[in-house]
């Protein structure tokens, strides 16, 4: 497990902190291409709020689009930071270390790009302080609590503020290395950032056991805010499609999913821009892939319990939304492509220790777990809105429009653009960690063989 | 086991665990104790036979009062599910950590493996059952009328299960039952010659019993939720009309994790205090499982709330009635018990890490759940089973709350006492604790000095 | 004996049978209420706003094809599934039995029409507009909603207000049939009845008992305050099937 070669602390403090003191070509490249996508998709929500969601494809009964899916699909993702960096800090494994980090904050930025979309996708934007804001505007009225739209936003926003906090605690050590070698602006900023670390026993005591708290306090709000946002589907009476139990844990299990694809994506992009091969090593993407063989199987046991028992209630709406999402074009074709990108191709992938040890293979394999993820999102909430009730009059079809499109686009450009205007800022591995690990190795002599073990924190 | 040269810095430590630290010496003092039979076993053995007997009598009493009337079965099903729930969901926890490559598991192991032999027991209680349901035409059932469902397909997987238990039992004994069939004598070691299948210890036989040990845990696994899936649609789900609750099968499945980790703590927690083997189950085995209690005893409550919130926010009639039948009307009172004893009282106890890092509260928290297991099996159970009109859409009436008899009595004493009796005879046969596995650990552990204190590095094989 | 006159609940009986599917509840609707225009392109996007509609329905293969209409309006349910999920308060029950929408607070999220399972609620997707010819149509009484905001029907409120203060300010209580909304008032073969289900002497308590009644969706358990009357099929073999 520990093939690591030994790294003296300044060699790990130059080379983790080369994001901060250089800018490379290529950063400048993707940021501006990346921009220029997001600038794409601002201009079609400004045009969207000018003329009204007209220009959308939505249509009664299908009244919400991929602007939801895009949604679902980013809190999604947003479970990689807690499922990464808690649990396996939790657990004490070791091979969490390089990338906590990026598991972190790309749970917050993905969170603040999932709260945009509900609000660019209500019918009268200008007026969402009814909605969001916990005040009882002049005619007394607060926002419904009975609604789950209201629940949303207050796992939401506890979810941000815990992640936000948990990403805080764990930069401190390093915003200190950062303060005590940048002169300038960068300095102040630092400082402000590192809040007066020194390194002493007692802070950094404090520090673990802040971490160690947030992780375990955030697990059960990382369960319950993707639950929260599958009884936006699950308690709807009406949407027969939608109308099962088993949606929380379903969810969850697809976000973790997600969401640890999406850690695999990052850290593989991190270890070919920055060049951190030293740090990102194969035995990280073996055991990220076991992990992944494992949700995935979770996944699998709840995507069959749901199907399953939608047939089983053999209902005649039901099973005529079941057939829309398996056979009727176009819904077939995606469905054979989520289920073959999501599932069938990565996971007998991921079995064999040469293909998850191989980083472009990790790399292609985690990207197509996200689009088949963003595949069954899509084919969970459309279709069923199609296909509500025995009232075959009002049934439809829908296709995106290209304005909803270029929002979508746009929101993973953003998540892209934040990440990198992160990594200038931030660095985007855990110093401290890194050292920490180092400090932790430890061979073992076991017989005549010379074993790699690990000193127990406990 | 004295080690003058270790500072003893707390209680808790992890290096202050008592049982020997040499391999040999390990293997040694197991299997004295494991030889050990005193006059305390053989009384329980007795009384234990006898009372399994009275339950035998008492399923006798009623296959031969048909099957036709299908609410007197009722307790007897909820009896089934439980031991599903609780003995036949135990041996995961030794395969799931086994999965995780922890350590702390090596010690109970074993005691978790060997509750597969209740399994066997199981299957009586399990095909008197299958006689009870109702044929398929016009109610909803998972197997859409195929023939010979469900009997033929649910009895080959239940016996899958129970094999895939004793083959997994079987193989992790093979090492051990080698050493008997060296040291013991009489008829122990007859039985230990056939057990160990030529155990030599060589090099490919280790690599073949491990891989061999993780393809069937994960079989197990697969078994057993598949099981526990099973059970809950065709005992329960399909026969109340208007039950559509699609996470049922994950909870039933769940709370079998939950009960598993409840079942190995409370029986670690007997084997220190009356088993003779106190100095191997120690805090760290309590503080790892009793993370792992709070867990599941969470997500208990987790899976339990879907169902809930979605039936009761809905508000639709066929949803409303299945919740007055299984949570609100005539089986409230043991809902509210297995609510509180399943989720309350755990939760509330294995919030504090002081507790969970502790051998009394966990244990507490334990037969908390295995108190509140029994009452909610019971509430899906036999208010599944009570229900008259198994057609149509939604149920019609609530049927009123039915109450156990003599024979029901006397099946749980039965049964109960059976199951225990396996056990305890299963566990004088194969060592309770896993010699190898302890063995192993030994040989992977040492004590290094780490800048001012002594730590345990922990080596990593794989 | 003076009897504690009940609440009013405003209830409607559809009597399918005498449906000819002439649509004339949906144009006078769409007067009297001031819908936006449903133009060819606007119905081609499937964004027409039909308060009222028609379904229809066949049934049978040529030549024995038959066409069955049957109007879907918003049932008013006791047990509205729109109303609790509404974020803002925007839509209530309010104590005459109707579901109310206000305009004014809506922003717009479109969580009704989703747990709405008739289908009956309808969103501005556009700015409406009318020609300048047909600005003086619009009826005074009656909001014109903006874009953004969703809109169903609402049993014709601006004509009970009406209508009740009249018989206020005149002494009397309502007279059964007195008020109607505009579907009730246009429709030529009577299929439509309003009025108050509380008052058993009113037609439409009357007739809600009739045996051909059923509820739309009744599994769902919303409770609707409109009832229909089912078809009856002169060639159907006699069966006691209801709903």
């Amino acid at each position: 497990m520990q093939e690591r070669t030994a790294i003296p602390d300044s060699k790990i403090n130059s080379d983790l902190l080369r994001g901060l003191l250089g800018t490379p070509m290529w950063w400048w490249v993707a940021v501006i291409v990346l921009a220029l996508i997001v600038g794409a998709g601002v201009a079609s929500v400004a045009i969207t709020f000018n003329m009204g969601l007209g220009l959308w494809e939505i249509h009664r009964p299908i009244m919400w689009g991929i602007m939801i899916v895009n949604f679902v699909f980013w809190i999604g993702i947003s479970h990689a930071g807690v499922m990464i960096s808690a649990i396996l800090r939790l657990s004490y494994a070791e091979w969490r270390r390089p990338v906590t980090r990026a598991a972190e904050i790309l749970t917050v930025f993905s969170l603040m790009i999932a709260m945009v979309h509900p609000l660019i996708h209500a019918g009268r934007p200008w007026r969402l302080a009814y909605w969001f804001l916990p005040y009882d505007f002049p005619r007394g009225i607060w926002p419904s609590i009975r609604s789950p739209a209201v629940w949303d936003p207050s796992a939401i926003f506890t979810y941000l503020t815990g992640s936000s906090l948990f990403v805080l605690i764990a930069l401190i050590p390093d915003m200190a290395v950062a303060r005590d070698r940048t002169t300038g602006w960068r300095h102040y900023l630092y400082s402000v950032a590192s809040l007066g670390f020194r390194g002493t026993p007692r802070q950094w005591k404090l520090q673990t056991i802040a971490g160690i708290l947030l992780s375990g306090l955030l697990l059960p709000v990382f369960v319950s805010v993707h639950s929260i946002v599958s009884w936006d589907f699950a308690t709807m009476v009406s949407v027969g499609g939608w109308h099962a139990t088993i949606f929380a844990p379903y969810f969850v299990i697809g976000a973790v999913l997600s969401g640890v694809s999406a850690v695999v994506t990052v850290m593989a992009l991190m270890r070919w821009l920055f060049h951190w091969e030293d740090y990102i090593r194969p035995e990280h993407f073996d055991a990220l892939g076991r992990l992944l063989i494992a949700i995935a199987m979770g996944w699998l046991f709840f995507f069959v319990l749901e199907f399953f028992v939608a047939i089983y209630t053999k209902e005649p709406a039901e099973l005529a939304l079941r057939e829309m999402q398996l056979f009727q074009w176009p819904y077939n074709v995606l469905f054979t492509i989520f289920i073959f990108a999501a599932l069938i191709i990565p996971v007998p992938i991921w079995v064999s220790r040469k293909m998850r040890r191989n980083i472009t293979v990790m790399f292609i394999t985690s990207i197509l777990v996200n689009v088949g993820m963003w595949l069954e999102r899509f084919i969970i909430i459309i279709p069923s809105l199609a296909r509500k009730q025995d009232l075959t009059f009002v049934w439809s079809t829908y296709h995106p429009s290209i304005f909803e499109i270029s929002i979508v686009a746009a929101s993973f450009a953003l998540v892209g653009l934040l990440l990198l205007l992160f990594s200038k800022v931030f660095p985007l591995m855990p110093l401290f960690e890194q050292k920490e690990g180092q400090r932790f190795a430890a061979q073992i002599r076991v017989g005549r063989r010379s074993i790699p073990g690990v000193v127990r924190e406990e | 086991m004295q080690r003058p040269h270790l500072r003893r810095t707390s209680r808790e430590h992890e290096l202050s665990f008592a049982f020997p630290d040499t391999p040999a010496e390990a293997g040694k003092d197991i299997l004295s104790r494991h030889l050990r039979l005193t006059s305390r076993f053989w009384k329980a053995f007795w009384v234990l036979l006898l009372l399994f007997g009275v339950g035998l009598l008492g399923l006798a009493l009623r296959i031969l009062g048909g099957f036709d009337d299908r609410a007197a079965w009722g307790y007897e099903a909820a009896l089934f599910a439980y031991l599903l729930t609780t003995a036949q969901s135990a041996p995961l926890v030794s395969i799931a950590m086994r999965i995780v490559r922890n350590h702390w598991r090596r010690p109970l192991a074993r005691l978790s493996e060997v509750f597969a032999v209740v399994g066997i027991l199981n299957l009586l209680l399990f095909f008197p059952l299958l006689m009870t349901l109702p044929p398929q035409e016009g109610r909803k059932s998972m197997w859409f009328g195929w023939p010979g469902s469900p009997h033929i397909y649910d009895s080959l997987a239940i016996i899958f299960l129970v094999l895939c238990g004793l083959a997994i039992l079987l193989f992790t004994s093979m090492p051990d039952m080698a050493v008997l069939r060296e040291q013991a004598s009489g008829r122990l070691k007859g039985i230990a010659r056939r057990l160990s299948l030529g155990w030599v210890g060589s090099g490919r036989e280790w690599k073949k019993l491990n891989l061999g040990l993780g393809y069937l845990g994960a079989l197990y696994f697969i078994l057993l939720i598949g099981v526990h899936a099973l059970v809950s649609m065709d005992f329960a789900m399909s026969l109340v009309p208007g039950w559509i609750d699609s996470i049922f099968p994950a909870f039933h499945a769940l709370s079998g994790l939950q009960s598993a980790v409840a079942t190995i703590i409370f029986s670690m927690f007997l084997m220190r205090a009356i088993g003779g083997y106190r100095e191997y189950f120690g805090l760290d085995q309590f503080w790892a499982l009793s993370k792992l209690l709070l867990a599941f005893s969470l997500l208990w409550f987790y899976f339990w709330w879907s169902t809930f919130w979605v039936y009761w926010y809905g508000r639709a009639p066929s949803e409303v009635s299945v919740l007055k039948l299984i949570m609100f009307g005539p089986y409230a009172v043991p809902f509210f018990l297995s609510f509180g004893l399943n989720f309350v009282v755990p939760f509330g106890l294995m919030l504090w890490n002081v507790a969970r890092r502790s051998i009394k509260w966990p244990t507490i928290a334990a037969a908390s759940i295995l108190v509140g297991t029994f009452f909610d099996r019971i509430r899906l159970y036999v208010s599944a089973f009570s229900v008259e009109d198994v057609t149509g859409h939604a149920l019609e009436s609530i049927p009123a709350t039915h109450f156990p008899d003599l024979i029901d009595v006397l099946i749980y004493v039965g049964f109960f006492s059976g199951s225990i009796l396996m056990y305890m005879v299963a566990s004088k046969v194969v060592p309770i604790i896993s010699m190898w596995e302890v063995k192993e650990w030994l040989r992977l552990r040492v004590v290094r000095t780490f800048l001012r204190t002594e730590v345990a590095v922990v080596a990593k094989p794989e | 004996m003076v009897q504690e006159k009940k609440q009013q609940k405003w209830a409607m009986v559809v009597d399918v049978d005498r449906c000819i599917g002439c649509q004339a509840c949906v144009v006078a609707c769409q007067a009297e209420n001031n819908i936006p225009l449903n133009t060819e392109e606007i119905f081609n996007q499937k964004r027409a706003i039909e308060w009222i509609r028609i379904e229809r329905y066949w049934e049978g293969e040529y030549p024995n094809v038959k066409a069955r209409f049957i109007p879907v309006l918003c049932q008013h349910c006791e047990n509205a599934p729109c109303e609790p999920v509404c974020p803002v308060y925007a839509t209530y029950h309010n104590s005459e039995g109707l579901n109310v929408q206000v305009y004014n607070r809506c922003v717009g999220t479109r969580f009704c029409q989703n747990n709405d399972p008739y289908a009956v609620r309808f969103f501005n997707f556009w700015e409406p507009v009318w020609p300048a010819t047909l600005q003086n149509q619009l009826n005074p009484d009656v909001t014109v909603r903006s874009r953004g905001i969703m809109e169903k029907c609402t049993f014709c409120v601006q004509r009970i207000r009406r209508t009740t203060r009249t018989a206020k300010e005149q002494g009397r209580e309502l007279k059964d049939g007195e008020l109607a909304p505009a579907c009730v008032q246009a429709c030529p073969t009577s299929t439509l009845t309003f009025g108050d289900i509380n008052d058993p002497k009113s037609k439409v308590a009357k007739l809600a008992k009739d045996k051909r009644h059923y509820r739309l969706l009744e599994k769902l358990g919303t409770e609707p305050n409109v009832i229909y009357l089912k078809k009856v099929d002169a060639h159907a073999k006699a069966t006691s099937e209801t709903h």
